[in-house]
């Protein structure tokens, strides 16, 4: 818009530089690894509503690029999902839909339905032809009651009591194909997610660290981040501190922060 | 031939004014009166609802909205133009969200929102809007209320009114208003404002009142924090305060 | 990335946190320059680091060489005049320098250091199909001195640990150093003395990175800048 036209970008992908990468390609340089979340996640209905659970690992090829990170995008006040694939399209794609869905909310006057927050989903990776690599679990409560939907990249849907996605979806799947049943209370539930996450994190490698649980009832969300930590690290039974001035400084400069005082005005007669 | 200049909305007159922005303060000026006014802890902004008709369902006029979490407006002036602005305004606060996870400040959006009305001064084809706008919202630097005019100019208040009942309400609000002042006192001032000029005797239904506040929450990692929220005063909490006078 | 080379860490420390990049250009296994700049100051206090392509780092970051440290004291308290003594004096680059400094002007104020990671994550994720080779690395101190350190994939993934970050083509060694090195609450000149090490002995097991090291420390006072002595071959 008018003031800020100039430097804000509109929005949507621009397409500038891939015919210099499909040079550089051809030359051979290498196209860069993006972090990837190999990632368990899942979703299970209960008796008052249902929950949403992942893991917190995110990778870059074998290296695991962050120990805690978060996988439970907020949508809407009563919608959040769970995103494993490249971990910033899910990202991205996430908030783009949540900014939908908050506009939408303002415009009706009443709270987004899940299943509106779903066909946004699955109408923007459907566009998108599966490159946008986001496997989506979306779970909400709404005037209609809960609703559980997975998402997959090429914009398909399913809308499940119990649904698991990304690389540890089998491992979780187990769990769940094992002992779901309807009609769970709230503790059940959570345990249940729990154990679906934890046996992602401990059976593919893909998956790891922390378990993240969000509860999810009529007018209410319970975010709760790390619920458990299986993986907690030690501490170090040493310091590996090095001695100050171990090492060579070939140059050293200290820039200080001044406080400005206000001044007079320059004297301009 | 007086009034060749009246019919371009981008000729100047020999004077030096642009008729058709004075037209639209006009509009502004019939429209329902509208108060804005800044507490120490928060901004309430509130406007009359008034149906010309008894037949009228009340709850299907909306003169306070919401612009993002922690801004909202009132205007005075046309409603379809005052709509279209507020959709503007929604809008670029998500496209600034999308490349700063976070809230606008209130001057951006404020700045924004003028530049918008400032363009339809200036092109072919269009006219100027019909509302002043009353904004009011919470950010790092604390409560602002803004006022943003047909020909794109905006100012900072204390407290302001806009339409029918600008100059009386002004008045009363230059007698009342203190700069100590809570904003639950800010919300009696503005209800008493709007009280001086109102027809009949007030309802919970017949007015609409939005309030700009700090809600203190905690993150889900834990952490205490506080940020900007703006939020439409619902009929119940209208009536206590009605009740409270 | 295996193009030129490069190695950059972000550590959080004890209300400081301290940024660190090799100082190698060159292209394959040839070394051209010693005295490339990957880091660079954002604001005051933020400073933010691209490994990868070059020619990407330059576009998106600088096309000058920093010029030595200024006579004058910087400030903090007023950002629109240090603004002005920043673009006169210190670095001239492009996109993110434009894009934070059209923000200072916008909205008066300083970008904070997770609003500029915000800010570079979705100038990255624009090019989603088709993106520049870089892999942004910010840290700084906010405006209540609080340490935030992030780095990100080449389209605009944000991670943000609470220990340290690496990026570049010597990601796997520094991993490894910091995971040993790093421990939480180091003071300003710890935090130096790990990062460095950090970096010397990461890069010296990654051919085309190193080559001397250049540590910036951020701390609530001011930024120590150090250039570190390191193998040249």
């Amino acid at each position: 818009m008018a003031a800020t036209a100039t430097t804000l970008p509109k929005g949507g992908f621009n397409f500038d530089l891939c015919a210099r990468n499909e040079m550089l390609a051809n030359k051979g340089v290498k196209l860069p690894k993006t972090t990837k979340t190999g990632t368990t996640i899942v979703g299970c209905l209960y008796k008052d509503g249902l929950v949403l659970g992942a893991d917190t690992r995110a990778t870059s090829g074998p290296i695991v690029a962050d120990k805690n990170c978060e996988k439970i995008h907020y949508l809407a006040p009563n919608m959040y999902c769970c995103g494993a694939g490249t971990a910033a399209d899910t990202e991205f794609t996430t908030n783009l839909i949540a900014s939908k869905l908050e506009l939408h909310s303002l415009a009706t006057g009443r709270q987004a339905r899940v299943t509106t927050a779903m066909t946004m989903l699955k109408q923007m990776l459907f566009r998108y032809q599966g490159n946008i690599g986001a496997a989506l679990v979306l779970g909400g409560f709404d005037v209609n009651g809960p609703h559980l939907y997975t998402i997959y990249p090429h914009g398909s849907t399913d809308k499940l009591p119990f649904v698991t996605m990304g690389s540890g979806s089998l491992a979780a799947m187990s769990v769940f194909e094992s002992r779901w049943k309807n009609g769970l209370d709230r503790e059940q539930a959570v345990e249940l997610v729990k154990d679906a996450i934890e046996a992602g994190i401990f059976n593919d490698l893909g998956s790891g660290s922390n378990v993240d649980v969000c509860v999810i009832t009529k007018d209410n969300v319970e975010y709760l981040r790390n619920y458990r930590k299986p993986n907690e690290r030690q501490p170090k039974l040493q310091s590996y501190k090095f001695e100050r001035g171990t090492t060579t400084a070939l140059t050293s400069d200290f820039r200080k922060f001044v406080d400005v005082v206000e001044g007079d005005a320059m004297d301009m007669s | 031939m007086g009034d060749r200049y009246s019919f371009s909305l981008t000729t100047f007159s020999p004077s030096g004014k642009l008729v058709q922005i004075e037209y639209a303060l006009a509009a502004v000026n019939k429209g329902v009166t509208s108060v804005g006014l800044k507490g120490t802890n928060g901004i309430v902004i509130a406007t009359e609802r008034k149906s010309h008709s008894p037949l009228l369902e009340d709850n299907s006029i909306e003169k306070v909205s919401v612009i993002c979490r922690n801004i909202g407006v009132v205007y005075s002036g046309m409603g379809p133009d005052a709509r279209i602005l507020l959709d503007k305004a929604r809008k670029s606060a998500q496209e600034y969200k999308r490349i700063y996870l976070e809230e606008p400040s209130v001057m951006i959006m404020v700045k924004e929102i003028a530049s918008i009305m400032q363009e339809f001064t200036q092109s072919g084809g269009v006219r100027p809007f019909g509302v002043s706008l009353l904004i009011a919202g919470f950010d790092d630097l604390g409560p602002s209320l803004y006022q943003v005019d047909p020909s794109g100019s905006y100012f900072a208040w204390k407290a302001s009114a806009i339409g029918k009942n600008m100059i009386n309400a002004k008045t009363f609000l230059e007698k009342r208003y203190s700069e100590t002042m809570e904003l639950e006192d800010a919300v009696h001032t503005a209800i008493l404002t709007l009280k001086e000029g109102y027809e009949g005797t007030m309802a919970e239904s017949g007015i609409e009142i939005g309030i700009a506040y700090l809600e203190h929450t905690t993150t889900k990692e834990g952490d205490k924090i506080q940020q900007g929220r703006f939020k439409k005063l619902s009929e119940p909490e209208i009536k206590d305060y009605l009740a409270n006078l | 990335m295996e193009y030129n080379g490069g190695a950059i860490i972000a550590m959080k420390g004890k209300g400081c946190v301290a940024i660190a990049a090799d100082r190698r250009f060159g292209i394959q296994a040839l070394t051209l320059g010693t005295d490339f700049q990957k880091v660079f100051s954002a604001t005051d206090k933020i400073y933010f680091g691209l490994a990868g392509l070059a020619t990407d780092v330059q576009t998106l970051l600088s096309n000058r060489i920093p010029s030595p440290t200024p006579p004058f004291e910087f400030t903090s308290s007023r950002p629109i005049q240090s603004f002005f003594l920043k673009t006169k004096a210190d670095i001239c680059s492009e996109k993110f320098r434009m894009k934070v400094d059209m923000y200072h002007l916008r909205e008066e104020r300083e970008i904070s250091p997770k609003t500029f990671a915000h800010m570079v994550s979705s100038t990255l994720y624009e090019k989603r199909f088709g993106g520049y080779f870089v892999f942004p690395t910010v840290a700084g101190l906010d405006a209540n001195n609080e340490p935030y350190i992030c780095n990100m994939d080449g389209i605009g993934c944000i991670t943000t640990p609470n220990d340290f970050v690496v990026s570049g083509t010597a990601e796997n060694q520094l991993y490894g150093m910091c995971e040993s090195l790093w421990e939480p609450n180091l003071e300003p000149e710890d935090l130096f003395e790990t990062i460095s090490q950090a970096l010397l002995n990461g890069v010296d097991r990654d051919a085309i990175s190193g080559w001397g090291g250049i540590v910036h420390v951020i701390t609530p006072e001011g930024v120590i800048t150090r250039t570190l002595k390191g193998r040249m071959d």
